[in-house]
This record gives structure tokens, sequence and C-alpha cells, in this order.
């Protein structure tokens, strides 16, 4: 072992077919060199770095900045947007993450609680948490860049901010991703927050833009609409100066702390499950009826290959394995460039 | 659209209408409209009661100073998930999930604090006397105190003694402190006198200490920062998806990048031939016998 030559290489499996467009038993072992013709590899960033004594974000050392009488909300302008932001900037966000904390027991605290009872670590569940913040729930990448696309696309056209709105509402008038939706025609939160952002005199462009998209759609709809919690967050931090991805990351992880009390109290109130505990009642099941499972011998008479060789077989396949709930085949997802984008354009729509 | 919570709890934390956001009683809006801050908000969360001003100063302290923390296994994590460009989302979890038993705020410190603190009181002893006890099980029998060193500040975190300083200029010097400046004391004193290199106080020895002070449970403290350090991890990510290059390996970089061949070492068994299956059980039952394969099972 260890001395290997190409001849002990030599059949093995489709490794000598002609086929393969090289010499498989040629190829070398080994790592590859230290490549000593480029700078080593380090670890490089614009937002922080540190030393042996300081911990310094956008050139600020934070430990300063926390003695200087700023706060964990003006540490998130710094490494997000490396800007002091003003006074009403900082109330402003503080209103936001206070809104953004906590949701009943919605996604992110279900989820926290389901991990919880499996025994794990608090940390465990607040990162399972995060990860409710999808493109429906948590839709404020979407929202967020929609906004920026339509601006930029429309003043580059000469468009209004009229024009503007009622382009997205024509686009977008069912997306989940709008902002404006019926979840809160009787809780007034959304609405006070866009006031409060308006009285601090931090309000621009995207709230103005949002307050247009209102109108035309509660215009457009066949049923009463107002602003939600994604429409009134996503435009007012934004018009905070922080990009739709930052703004995704920052109140998902807002959320994440509340996220950490239901995983405590889960712990506190209820037990742990044991694996196999948990039963799922067959009035709950909607599968295949009960059937016995054929006998080995009898395979080839039983089984049915997925193998389609013409378009119209494969066309006829898709169609029919769409009727198998959880095979995947009824959802469709729009792929885009992943080295452009975030995640993709459309999760999970079905066809 | 179905509107019933996703888990059916019981739950003392919070309730949300069709009207409005309940938090341990408190409208949510009207927190905000009253111009309560986020750290507030924490206080009503995980405690149920409105903080005092300086507590408050403290926990927005905490809260800020251990936001950012450069290169951390945190960032790294973020960074690490953040180059094969899933959802941003995944790499904060990510993060956010690297706190285990040895990064940084454990719930550990603060149930250590408690456990010696309830000791002292059942024994009669004072928190100066119980701190000696503290640094001494620990030290006798080479395990680390929990709360002091840190691999990156050798020489003092840098985060550490002003959140006590912090603490003190507040008022907010309670037990948790007073056990937490003795432990220090002890511990310094001792390592001295055998000989060995000073260990300043960590982030976790400090910031612990005053959360405990400001009321937090352990896990509480364990949760605000673990979760904090969550938003300085999505901007180290966000940075490498918007101005790196997805994979990290790219030969067009001018600097070697972190996941290219060349960083690679390997020190495993050395290269060898594949079995034929008709060799296999022979093979395997030699191997197994041979033993060799032991040093290198993990």
């Amino acid at each position: 072992m260890g001395d290997l030559k190409p001849k002990d290489k030599k059949g093995i499996g489709n490794l000598d077919d002609p086929g393969l467009p090289f010499n498989y038993s040629e190829r070398e072992y080994g790592t590859v060199e230290i490549d000593e013709t480029r700078a080593r590899f380090q670890w490089v960033s614009e937002v922080a770095y540190k030393n042996v004594h300081r911990i310094v974000s956008r050139g600020y050392d934070t430990t300063e900045l926390m003695e200087e009488g700023y706060g964990m909300t003006d540490v998130l302008f710094v490494d997000f947007q490396a800007r002091i932001p003003s006074v009403e900037e900082d109330q402003m966000l503080n209103y936001v993450m206070i809104m953004a904390l906590e949701d009943g027991l919605s996604a992110p605290a279900a989820m926290s609680r389901l991990v919880a009872q499996s025994k794990t670590f608090l940390t465990q569940a607040c990162g399972a948490s995060i990860h409710a913040f999808g493109h429906a729930y948590g839709a404020y990448s979407a929202f967020g860049n929609r906004l920026l696309d339509e601006l930029k696309t429309g003043n580059e056209n000469g468009q209004d901010m009229n024009a503007i709105a009622q382009d997205i509402v024509d686009n977008n008038l069912d997306d989940e991703s709008l902002g404006v939706s019926n979840l809160m025609l009787k809780d007034p939160a959304a609405k006070r927050m866009i006031a409060r952002a308006e009285k601090l005199g931090v309000a621009g462009e995207y709230i103005t833009l949002m307050k247009l998209i209102v109108e035309k759609a509660q215009a457009a709809s066949d049923e009463p609409v107002d602003i939600d919690m994604l429409g009134a967050m996503g435009s007012v931090m934004m018009d905070l100066g922080f990009t739709a991805e930052a703004t995704w990351a920052i109140l998902a992880v807002t959320r994440s702390f509340a996220a950490g009390a239901h995983f405590i109290e889960e712990i506190e109130r209820s037990e742990y499950r044991k694996l196999g505990q948990v039963l799922t009642p067959k009035e709950m099941y909607d599968g295949e009826a009960d059937r016995p499972v054929p006998p080995l011998a009898e395979r080839e008479a039983n089984s049915k290959p997925a193998l389609s060789t013409n378009l119209d077989e494969w066309a006829k396949a898709e169609e029919e394995l769409k009727s198998v709930w959880g095979s995947g085949a009824s959802i469709h997802e729009e792929i885009e460039d992943p080295s452009k984008k975030t995640g993709i354009k459309s999760v999970g729509k079905k066809i | 659209m179905p509107r019933t919570p996703d888990i059916e709890r019981k739950t003392s934390i919070s309730y949300k209408t069709e009207e409005k956001t309940v938090l341990r009683g408190y409208d949510l809006s009207e927190l905000a409209e009253e111009g309560y801050s986020f750290t507030d908000a924490m206080f009503v969360m995980f405690q149920n009661r409105i903080p005092t001003q300086e507590e408050e100063k403290m926990l927005r302290y905490e809260m800020g100073v251990f936001l950012e923390h450069s290169m951390s296994p945190s960032a790294a994590g973020a960074i690490g998930v953040s180059v094969g460009r899933p959802n941003l989302t995944s790499a904060i979890a990510a993060s956010i999930s690297t706190f285990g038993g040895v990064h940084g705020p454990g719930a550990a410190h603060g149930y250590m604090m408690k456990k010696y603190l309830r000791r002292a009181h059942e024994e009669g002893k004072t928190v100066e006397e119980i701190a000696k006890v503290l640094v001494d099980d620990y030290m006798d029998n080479g395990t680390p105190v929990m709360g002091m060193g840190q691999p990156q500040h050798t020489d003092s975190d840098p985060r550490a003694e002003p959140i006590h300083l912090k603490q003190e200029e507040l008022g907010l010097k309670g037990v948790y402190l007073r056990l937490q400046r003795a432990l220090e004391k002890y511990f310094h004193a001792r390592r001295k006198a055998e000989g060995r290199r000073y260990v300043g106080v960590n982030v976790v020895g400090a910031g612990n200490t005053a959360l405990c002070d400001i009321g937090f449970a352990p896990n509480a403290a364990w949760c605000i920062g673990s979760v904090c350090r969550g938003f300085s991890c999505a901007a180290h990510a966000l940075y490498n998806m918007k101005r790196g290059r997805a994979w990290a390996a790219s030969k067009g970089e001018p600097m070697v990048q972190m996941l290219d061949l060349s960083m690679i070492k390997y020190v495993g068994p050395e290269d060898r031939k594949v079995p034929k299956q008709s060799e296999r059980q022979k093979y395997a039952k030699d191997q197994k016998k041979e033993g060799e394969y032991k040093k290198w099972v993990i």
C-alpha cells in the first residue's frame, strides 16, 4: 500500500471504458502543492477585524462605541451600512425590532419548540427558527428588491411614483410579498409604524411608494386589503438605508430572540419527545389503502419502472407522478443564476 | 386563509389576534409607540417586567459590544455556508448554531455562578469565600474556570473588563458581580503563585455576570448573546455573497481562496488499491485482524 502504479488501477468497474474522455488509471494521487504564486489565504472582510486587543467594525472600536453611549441597534447600522445613525433612525429601528420580536405561535416559535422537544441546545432551536423566514413568511428580500428594481427602472424610464406603484400592483397583486393583504384590517400596528416613521422624519421614497402601492391595491382588489407588517417593516427598513437582504437578516434574527423564549418555555412546561413516541392517527392519512407486500420472488411482476424512453412517455409519467403527494412532481421552481442571487426567485409554486 | 397557530400550546409569552399582538400583557405596538427600546422589550419577554433605565443601558451595552466579533467560529460558519449560495437565512442559522460548549456565551457560566451562590447560602459562606472554593474546585481538577481566557484576545478580552466597569458605573453591582470579581481576584492570585501567565476574564465571564445581575436566567442570557451575534454574521455572509465569488475556490482570484485545492493537507492513511469484490471478504477480515485501521477511527 502507498506505492501504487497505474497498472494497479486497471480493471476497476467502468473506469477503463474507452468512452471515458480520460485515462483514469493514470490520474495522480496526492494533494495539490501549496500555491506559492499567489498570496496565501486570508479572511478578507470589509465588515470587521480584530486583533489581540481590539474589535473594530467598519473602523469603529466596538468597545469604544459602547463606552460612548451607543447601543446594539447603532451597531447594526455600523455593521450593515458603515455609518452612525441619527437618533431618530436609531429610535425607528428600535420600534421596528420591537414589532418584529414576537408573533405568537407562528412558524419560528413552532419550529423552535419542535426542536426543543428533541432535547438539544437552545442555539440549535434559535437557528432553526431562522429557517422560518422563507420567501413567504419572511419575504423581505423579494419585497425590497422589487421596490428597488421598480424604482430604478421607473426612474430610468421617466415614470412618476404613481405609475411605478401601479405597475407593481398590476403585476403582483396576489403575490405574498406585495406588503398589502387582508392580514391587518383590524390591527393598526402597521399603519402606526408608517406614521411613526413620518413623525420621526425618517420616511423616504420607499414609504412614499408603499403608500401608493396600498392605494392602488385597494382599488384593484375585490376584497378589503391594507398595508401589512411586511409592507410596513420592509419599507421603513429600506428608508433607514438597509438593503433588502440586510432587512431580511435583521428581522429574522430579531424574531429568533423570541424563539429562544419559546424554547425555554417549551422545556419548562412540556416534556421531551422520544424516538417513536409520536403517533400519526389513521384519520390523518389519505394515501393508498393498506396492502400486502408482494413476495420478493414476484418482484418483477409487481415492479413498475420509471424509465421513459421518449418524450410522450416522459410527459405522461410526469403527470402521473403529480398524483403522488410528497413526490415533488407538483412543485415547480424557477431557477435563477445562483451566483448572482441569494436564493431562487420562486419556491414551491404549484404547476 | 387559515390563521390557526402552527402548533397548539398553552403559552404565557404572547398571544396574537386580528387586532393586536400582545407580549406578556403589553400590546407590542403600544410598547413601541411609548418609546421603549428593543432592549426594554427583551426584559418584558424574558422577565415579564419593564426594566430600570440602568438595566436597559446595561443590556444595550452588552448586546452592542457582543454583536460583532470579526472572525470567530460563528462568522466562519456563516461565511462557509454562504459560499454554496443557499438562502441567506441558512448562513445565519448556521452561525447561531455554532454556539456550543466552547464558543460564546453558553448558559454554563451562569449555572456555575448560581450553583456556587446556592452553596454559599446553604453552607453559610460569604460570596468571597465561595469564590475561592469555586476556583479551587476547578483548578485542583485541571478544569478551565468558565469565563476566563479567550484564545484570540490572549492578554485580556477588550470587551470584558469594560463590561464590569460599566456594570459598576450603572450601580448594578449585584451578587453575581461580587462573585465574579472575587473569583477573578483569587484566580489571578493562584495562577501568579503557581508561576503561570496572566489569563483575563472573557466576555462570557463579564457579560453573563451582568446579564445575571439584571435578572436574565442563564438560558435567556445564552439566547441573547448567541442570537445577537447572528446579526453580524449575517453581515459577513452578505459581504461574501455580494462581493465574493461563490465556491471560494476560484483560480482567478489574486489570493488563494479558502477552498482552493492547495489548502488541503491530508494526514490520513496512504493511497491504496481498492480491493476487488472477489477478494473482499478475505481483505476485510485481514484488515480487521491487523487492526491498523483502529488508529484512524474517530
